[in-house]
């Protein structure tokens, strides 16, 4: 199950290339970002371009919007109780998976970066993975959304994961042309971490 | 392979040049590696805990305790013999023995964040001084000390700034001095690691090519903690940290970059967050890392740290920025908060203007000369909220000035607001004794609001701080290739509270300097 709530840019207001000042699930902690619909064309990702595709894809993306630097935060509880609880997180039973899909456009390096944080109880970083941005070459200097994941324990004594959505504007311009779309952060039990 | 110090320069010498071995170690493996560098000097503390132990941002309750586990410096996480998540316990006791036990704990430490702890220990009593350790795997690290902040009325404050400690340009015989100094605390100014390849240093280099990934950045921070100075320092007192340019690489903008120079910051902020005993504030969420900060000292001091990387447009805008809107917004409001007492800028890059000569333009714009606009107004703010007992703490220059801070510098009316003492580097190249000679009077002649001006030295600073009186003692070492160069002070210079500027000790008045303004 992710547990994240609209990592696929699918709910609340958007739709359009014109950013929004809220987004469902989501903290707006700077900038604005625009929830675009793969229909909206102009040169922002469609179909046809490599990414998600298909029903994965859903109709919407992620970019930043006019903004230099737009930035969105959600929080996340671990689940108190079942098979990747608290329980079975402090006894190192418990494995994470955050992926998501990672763009820009064409040859600029307009980019995306997602990040998870676990936190114990009182606050502290516990672990951390980060992916992107992803570059123009990484791209093949197309319009395009890659997929990029980590997975990594659960350290013990962690309560929450605080995942961070970034969007930065290379050079001059309006448009923040990095892209994201399909993020998510699972949670699997697994042995002990040792 | 076994390596020497012998025959490493043996090599060198064959190949004409020590920076022909250095490279040698792209081909070792992470143990090899170690070797190589202990050979040239480095030491390590013993495993797992082999870059050593620190505490930072002492609070009246508190302060946060720092390790990393590291069995081989130079080898990933993932290469090190240690599972995913390790145990990691932490004591901390009012005595050096660890028997009088007033907090402990366990924590994991994962190898996603390098098997790096941070601890934010509470329930301490204020202005106290207390000794920590760490366990895991069996072993116990070596023995911290640290001390929290007073509360209430304080008579006295002695702390110590560092910054600029270039690793192939010298031992760090300064912070053994720092080390071995009776301080509450130490402000770390910044250019704690730099980025670049070997630099031909015969003394030891930088032990692979310009860092650029996670990876690289790891294994040059744990390439600095191989100075046993700087691992001694650390468990000595407790720091505060900002950071300037070379954390990640030369005069960047941490805005506006594309997306491979995004991710090189990325992973120079995550290292760096690995390395140091850094608590975490605001609502940051790695690697992003709020550094800005405001703490106080008692009744005696107000310090704020400011961060002047992370948040600042490119320099010689019209309406750029060093601070970021945020950032700004905040330090406006702590001036209009302040309390009566010292107000100290933990203060990377040099605040006040500096022409090189008469006539003649700024010496730098990757400094506040670069942001004119936002400068002025933050220091006309000051004059208008009417703050007093300014003192600004700044490295970077590697040399030693001393300023007074006038929200207009051109104007000789505007009043003078505060002082900047910008402090001599660890170990990183100042202009030549030449240079010195010739340009102090230039600088001097060219910028009224400078007092003075010494470049050909290394060193730190020490400041005794009493609500009467703030003191700069300019410590300085005799030589940066021995690492146990002895300490002297240079100078001496005092600023009165409620009096604006600062003025030299008459003791010291007669000491070398290339400009002083009598």
């Amino acid at each position: 199950m992710n547990l994240l709530v609209n990592g696929d840019a699918e709910k609340g207001p958007g739709g359009t290339a014109e950013p929004v000042g809220r987004v469902v699930g989501w903290t707006v902690r700077q900038g604005a970002p625009a929830l675009v619909g793969y229909d909206v064309g102009g040169g922002y990702p469609t179909p046809a371009d490599p990414g998600p595709g298909g029903a994965a894809a859903g109709a919407r993306f992620f970019s930043g919007g006019n903004s230099p630097l737009t930035t969105l935060v959600q929080e996340a509880d671990l689940p108190a109780g079942g098979a990747t609880g608290h329980r079975a997180v402090d006894a190192g039973r418990v494995r994470y998976v955050l992926s998501g899909w990672l763009g820009g456009y064409a040859g600029q390096e307009d980019g995306a970066r997602l990040s998870v944080e676990f936190r114990d109880r009182a606050g502290t970083p516990l672990a951390l993975s980060v992916l992107g941005p992803v570059s123009a070459a990484e791209r093949g200097n197309v319009t395009a959304l890659v997929e990029r994941s980590a997975e990594a324990a659960v350290p013990p004594g962690a309560r929450s994961a605080h995942v961070q959505l970034s969007f930065t504007r290379s050079g001059g311009g309006t448009s923040n042309d990095g892209y994201a779309d399909g993020i998510s952060l699972r949670l699997t039990a697994s042995g002990r971490h040792s | 392979m076994t390596l020497n110090r012998r025959d490493l320069l043996k090599a060198a010498g064959a190949a004409g040049a020590l920076n022909a071995v250095w490279p040698l170690t792209a081909g070792l493996s992470p143990a090899q590696a170690r070797e190589a560098a202990e050979a040239l000097g480095s030491t390590y503390d013993k495993a797992p805990f082999t870059l050593g132990v620190a505490s930072g941002d002492p609070q009246p309750t508190g302060v946060v305790l720092w390790t990393r586990l590291a069995p081989e410096p130079f080898a990933e996480p993932g290469e090190q013999k240690l599972d995913e998540v390790v145990d990691v316990r932490w004591v901390v006791a009012e005595d050096r023995a660890l028997r009088r036990v007033v907090a402990r704990g366990t924590v994991p430490a994962s190898a996603t964040l390098a098997h790096s702890v941070h601890v934010p220990v509470g329930g301490l009593r204020p202005g106290r001084t207390y000794y920590y350790a760490f366990t895991a795997l069996g072993r116990t690290s070596r023995l911290g000390r640290t001390r929290t902040a007073p509360a209430g009325r304080v008579r006295s404050a002695r702390f110590a700034t560092a910054n600029c400690q270039s690793y192939p340009s010298g031992h760090y015989a300064a912070l053994r001095g720092i080390a071995r100094e009776d301080l509450d605390f130490v402000i770390h100014l910044g250019d704690y690691i730099y980025e670049y390849g070997p630099e031909g240093s015969d003394i030891r280099d930088h032990n692979g090519p310009e860092i650029l990934t996670l990876r690289d950045y790891r294994v040059r921070h744990a390439l600095y903690k191989g100075d046993p100075s700087l691992r001694e320092a650390h468990a000595a007192h407790p720091w505060f940290l900002t950071w300037d340019d070379h954390e990640v690489s030369n005069d960047y903008s941490g805005t506006g970059g594309g997306a491979p120079f995004m991710r090189r910051r990325a992973a120079a902020y995550q290292a760096w967050y690995e390395h140091q005993p850094h608590r975490g504030a605001g609502e940051s969420v790695l690697p992003d890392i709020d550094i800005h900060r405001v703490r106080r000292w008692g009744d005696l001091l107000e310090l704020a740290v400011l961060d002047l990387r992370q948040y600042r447009s490119a320099q010689n805008l019209p309406d750029g920025t060093i601070l970021g809107a945020d950032q700004k917004a905040w330090l406006k409001k702590t001036v209009d908060r302040a309390p009566d007492s010292w107000h100290i800028w933990a203060n990377s890059i040099m605040l006040s203007q500096l022409r090189g000569r008469p006539g003649g333009g700024f010496m730098f714009t990757d400094q506040w000369d670069g942001f004119l606009g936002e400068r002025k107004e933050v220091l006309e703010h000051v004059r208008t909220s009417g703050l007093e007992d300014l003192v600004v703490l700044t490295g970077d220059w590697h040399s030693a000035f001393v300023d007074d801070i006038r929200p207009d510098f051109d104007n000789t009316e505007s009043p003078v607001v505060g002082t900047e003492f910008t402090a001599h580097s660890v170990t990183s190249g100042a202009y030549d004794a030449q240079w010195n000679a010739t340009n102090g009077p230039l600088m001097g002649a060219a910028n009224p609001h400078l007092q003075y001006f010494e470049g050909n030295h290394y060193g730190y600073d020490v400041y005794e701080v009493t609500p009467e009186r703030f003191t700069t003692h300019m410590r300085v070492i005799d030589d940066r290739r021995d690492p146990a160069s002895p300490v002297s002070t240079l100078t001496t210079f005092h600023v009165d509270r409620g009096t604006a500027g600062a003025y030299e000790d008459p003791a010291t008045k007669s000491s070398p300097a290339q400009y002083r303004r009598d």
